[in-house]
């Protein structure tokens, strides 16, 4: 059986970097139409280049903090795709920062960037005016830190962990309307965030850190394959999960 | 800025009391641990605006080394 995401479209935020990009390429190369967002132009035009057919996908850049000018963007979105039928929630920052050094700026900061535009996000899509009417399939990219810890990355995994605890009750309330909502969990995947992080910066660190993952740190390629199967039909009876894409990280 | 750096290690290494001087190595303090080391770097970037990379924070010895990296880099 091959996974075929041919006459959907699909929304990928954080599609001008890392993961989200992956996941945006791996869509097209699926034959789905793409909607990608993010802040940085010349990035996410640089993922538009290396998409399948780059002229038939979309592309806007956005603070998804702008709470309010999300819809605009899904509203001029669906008029020219025609409405939704996958939305995959990549866009996010991370921090590793000790409890000591934990105030309410940088709470605020990390829940509404990893949780609320997310949510917002969702909310906006999921208005019967731009989801498709057969069903859609959401996900949230969560993070092993959403069930298991390590040190300062409290804040970090609390945001990880609300996405986890939004996805059920979302899974339950839009079962009726046949969307599905799961989230992915990856352990350290390679890209500009993970080497922009502490562990990156040292031989040692990093070495512990591969040493978590029995299966070596993540590709992107790894996540925006299991990303494709959520979002296809073959996964129609998935909803609820959390999905961990961890290289066995949690499997200890 | 002396005193504001002195400060950023009592809060980093949450010891409040402690005497912290320039001449001070500081990776020899018993509080001193890859949890303080994220502390401290966390307090320059939000109290100092100042990112200091891994390779030239191993290079810095003293508080006095690390007062004069961030007016350099503030
Ligand atoms: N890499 C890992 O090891 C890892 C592990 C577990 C989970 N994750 C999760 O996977 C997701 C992607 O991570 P990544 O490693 O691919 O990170 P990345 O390379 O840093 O990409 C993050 C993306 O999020 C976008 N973004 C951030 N804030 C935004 C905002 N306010 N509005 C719009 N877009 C925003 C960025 O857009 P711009 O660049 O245009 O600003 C960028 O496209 C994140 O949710 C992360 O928590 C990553």
């Amino acid at each position: 059986m091959i996974f075929s995401l041919s006459g959907k479209n699909i929304l990928v935020t954080g599609a001008s970097s890392g993961i989200g990009r992956q996941i945006a390429i791996a869509c097209s190369a699926m034959n789905a139409r793409v909607i990608l967002l993010g802040r940085n132009q010349e990035r996410l035009d640089e993922t538009l280049a290396s998409l399948q057919d780059p002229a038939l996908h979309l592309r806007y850049s956005a603070d998804l903090l702008e709470y309010d000018k999300v819809e605009s963007i899904i509203k001029d979105a669906t008029g020219k795709t025609g409405k939704i039928h996958g939305v995959v929630n990549c866009a996010g920052i991370s921090t590793t920062l000790p409890l000591r050094v934990i105030n309410m700026n940088k709470m605020a900061d990390l829940f509404h960037t990893n949780v609320f535009s997310a949510i917002n996000l969702t909310k906006i899509v999921c208005k019967p005016a731009y989801i498709a009417d057969d069903g859609a399939s959401i996900i949230f990219i969560s993070s092993v830190m959403s069930v298991v810890g390590e040190a300062g990355k409290t804040l970090y995994g609390m945001t990880k962990g609300a996405l986890v605890a939004a996805s059920k009750s979302l899974a339950i309330e839009l079962a009726p309307r046949k969307i599905r909502v799961n989230c992915i969990s990856p352990g350290v995947v390679v890209t500009p965030m993970s080497k922009s992080s502490f562990y990156s910066q040292n031989e040692n660190t990093l070495n512990q850190i591969r040493s978590l993952h029995p299966l070596g740190l993540g590709r992107v390629e790894d996540i925006a394959n299991p990303c494709v199967f959520l979002l296809s039909d073959e996964a129609g009876w998935i909803t609820g999960t959390n999905l961990f894409v961890d290289g066995g990280y949690t499997a200890r | 800025m002396e005193e504001r750096i002195k400060n950023a290690f009592q809060k980093a290494l949450e010891v409040e009391d402690k005497e912290i001087k320039l001449t001070d190595q500081f990776r020899d303090y018993e509080e001193w641990d890859s949890l303080g080391q994220l502390s401290l770097i966390a307090i320059l970037d939000e109290d100092f605006g100042v990112e200091i990379e891994s390779d030239d924070f191993n290079e810095i010895i003293t508080v006095g080394d690390l007062l004069k990296a961030v007016q350099k880099r503030s």
